[in-house]
């Protein structure tokens, strides 16, 4: 019996250590995050940001140059599309390389702390691994840094391009209307406001402003709203996957499920 | 085997049997634990992952109401910003100065043609004053010198006194248009001013608000250990009801010290507003009393300026027209003496010039009322353009206000959710999620601890 206690206590005192071991470990999961504020800060980047605005600014003055006496519109327009075309290419030129860069050393270091997924730092309320400081470490150190060997591990994070779903025309149909109505509203509220006496008057514009634009969203965006995200919970529950974030939210890693998405709609 | 084989001995090795299983049981338990913690990092479905609607959360912080009204004021300074009352655009004060040109320039024209008008009038009167004058010489042996300065003084008169009208009425006009341009300088004046202690005003009650809010938030964060104590006392049923009143009280008394800190603090924080509003309204009064006196000094001393020039100018060109009489322009016969000739050629020159000397005058005048009437107007679209950068400073000052302010509302909740996540085993919560599929809603929990904050 004795023996039985002994052993019994021992049982506890590794069960409680292997737990804690656990425990300690259980803030280490397969989602990091960055702060893409602070990689904006890197040398290199602030670099390229001063060339970059060096170069508008001299674009700045010969465009001022030689739009001087153009009345025509379509000169007028075929001479701005020329300029935001020079100023995309250099654009390019000065960071595509820093991203291809950036998105090498954020690879590398997931690979190396087995991360199936790295997402932009604001949408973490809690938890994860901060490879912010790994990642900044790795872009200003010597040389080039190492692609993984292996793609990103199949992650339990899925992700949609919700430009790309806006674009599908039934949703596109609501959106460019409840825009324009948008639009017509703000201007109706402005006009009123020229001519409002007192601030009774304009609070009362603002308001019957700001409830026309909520019910007409109500009415018309809101149900399309909640038939896509139950069309995307479908699909990520399908595919087994947890959450679906937003791309704009995530820099590396995760499970494309927009294609899927858009041939539900369809 | 028999009972006695089920000895004591085989009874411990059973036990011991038992003991190694439980063991065995244990570390397989508690490795499977930590492989599920590791699994984490693979590929599996993590059940631990939690998101929360940061939206919702916001909607339920203590500060919200102060978020919101930012936001309302955020819309109502964008609204605003095209309304009147705060600033015209630069287009609108183009057109206008636009208008005031055209008219001032019609009323120069005008001038100019009422001049030429009367050049033509005392032409003909002139003509016929020389034809008389003549033809009472010729009846007559003296002279008709007299008779002709006579005709020209009755001239020279009625142009000075059209002259005076003129130059009258020029004046007025001024003086007119210099008033009317004061009183909206000076409303602008007051509006910008009003609005400057308003945002003063506000500010000063934004900044006590917010501290009573932090103050509240702290109070309850010091207080909600003893509070979740009492309140886990008074949740054991058992508790007699001598104990439960003491524990009630306890906590009423608790909720009377917060409310009556924070009583005492928003009583003061009144009182300050209150002075601070005396303290404004006192400010306007004298800043806007020494500005429009100012102004009012300004225009004075430019009518009066005006006046004096004016009166110089009339003294002059009256003066002229009494001394020279003049034989305007009229057209001289022959067969006058030459002396005659010659004095009525010079008398015609004299009164020419002085003529065309007047009416450049005259219409000097009108362009130096005009240049002074668009100074006075680029002046007020100054303030104008004062206002409309103000708007813009307050929009930027509220931004900040709002970033700020929704910044510390989500690191509060932010640690909130750390501590729901905790107690319920999630290891990372994201929030924006688009649409959740298997990850834990941790909202409604959320929600509840950042209610009793309110408490």
């Amino acid at each position: 019996m004795r023996r039985y206690r002994v052993l019994a206590a021992l049982a506890a005192f590794l069960c409680s250590t292997v737990l804690a071991t656990a425990t300690l470990a259980s803030d280490v999961t397969d989602i990091g995050f960055v702060d893409q504020a602070a990689l904006a800060n890197i040398p290199s980047f602030t670099d390229a940001n001063r060339q970059l605005a060096g170069y508008k600014a001299t674009l700045d003055r010969q465009f001022a140059k030689e739009m001087k006496g153009v009345r025509d519109q379509n000169t007028q327009a075929r001479i701005a599309q020329e300029f935001q075309n020079k100023l995309a290419r250099r654009q390019h030129d000065l960071f595509a390389p820093l991203f291809d860069r950036a998105r090498v050393a954020i690879a590398s270091v997931a690979s190396s702390k087995n991360l199936s997924v790295i997402v932009d730092k604001r949408i973490v309320v809690f938890g994860g691994q901060d490879v912010t400081s790994s990642v900044i470490d790795l872009l200003n150190g010597p040389g080039d840094p190492i692609p993984p060997v292996n793609t990103p591990p199949p992650s339990s994070v899925g992700f949609v391009d919700q430009t790309q779903i806006d674009t599908i025309p039934k949703l596109k149909a609501a959106n460019d209307d409840f825009q324009k109505f948008q639009a017509d509203q703000q201007q109706q509220a402005q006009t009123k406001m020229k001519g409002a006496k007192s601030d009774s008057d304009r609070q009362q514009i603002l308001k019957d402003y700001q409830s026309a634009i909520a019910d007409k969203q109500k009415q018309e965006i809101q149900p399309l709203v909640d038939q896509t995200r139950t069309i995307i919970s479908d699909v990520a529950k399908k595919k087994g996957l947890l959450l679906v974030i937003d791309r704009s939210n995530l820099i590396y890693g995760g499970t494309d499920i927009t294609s899927d998405v858009t041939s539900e709609f369809k | 085997m028999s009972r006695a084989n089920l000895s004591k001995a085989g009874i411990g090795r059973a036990f011991v049997r038992l003991g190694a299983a439980v063991l065995g049981a244990a570390l397989v338990s508690c490795a499977h634990a930590a492989t599920s913690t590791s699994d984490a990092g693979s590929a599996t479905p993590n059940p631990r992952i939690g998101y929360v609607r940061m939206e919702a959360l916001v909607k339920v912080h203590p500060l919200y109401s102060q978020l919101a009204r930012l936001d309302d004021d955020m819309a109502a300074l964008a609204l605003k910003s095209v309304g009147t009352n705060i600033a015209h655009s630069g287009e609108d004060i183009a057109k206008d100065e636009r208008d005031l040109q055209k008219q001032l320039d019609a009323a120069a024209a005008s001038t100019t043609a009422a001049l030429k008008g009367k050049e033509q009038e005392y032409a003909q009167k002139e003509q016929a004053a020389i034809n008389a004058a003549l033809g009472a010489g010729a009846g007559a042996t003296g002279p008709g010198s007299a008779q002709i300065a006579g005709a020209m003084n009755v001239q020279a008169q009625s142009q000075a006194q059209a002259v005076e009208v003129a130059a009258n009425h020029n004046l007025d006009a001024y003086r007119g248009e210099l008033v009317k341009q004061d009183q909206a300088a000076e409303h602008s004046l007051q509006v910008s001013l009003a609005e400057r202690a308003q945002r003063t005003y506000r500010a000063e009650a934004d900044r006590l608000q917010k501290n009573e809010s932090d103050f509240a938030l702290q109070q309850a964060s010091d207080d909600a250990a003893d509070r979740l104590s009492l309140r886990t006392k008074l949740s054991n049923l058992a508790l007699d009801d001598a104990s439960r009143a003491d524990v009630k009280a306890q906590l009423d008394a608790i909720d009377r010290k917060e409310a009556d800190a924070l009583g005492a603090m928003r009583n003061r924080d009144q009182l300050q507003l209150v002075a601070l509003q005396r303290q404004l309204h006192d400010q306007i009064v004298a800043e806007l009393g020494t500005q429009v006196a100012e102004i009012r000094k300004r225009t004075s001393s430019k009518i009066n300026e005006r006046v004096s020039d004016t009166r110089k100018e009339l003294v002059g060109q009256i003066g002229q027209l009494g001394a020279g009489g003049g034989a305007g322009g009229a057209v001289v016969p022959n067969g006058v003496t030459p002396d005659m000739k010659a004095k009525l050629v010079a008398l015609h020159q004299k009164f020419q010039h002085d003529f065309n000397d007047d009416a450049a005058k005259t219409v000097a005048q009108f362009k130096k009322t005009r240049s002074d009437l668009v100074r006075r107007f680029q002046a007020l679209s100054g303030v104008d353009t004062q206002a409309q950068a103000g708007a813009g400073q307050e929009m930027n000052t509220l931004q900040k206000q709002r970033g700020d302010l929704y910044n510390e509302m989500v690191a509060q909740i932010g640690r909130e959710v750390k501590v729901v996540a905790e107690k319920r085993g999630i290891d990372v919560v994201v929030s924006d999620v688009v649409a959740p599929a298997g990850g834990v809603d941790l909202t409604d929990d959320a929600e509840k601890d950042i209610e009793s904050l309110h408490e």
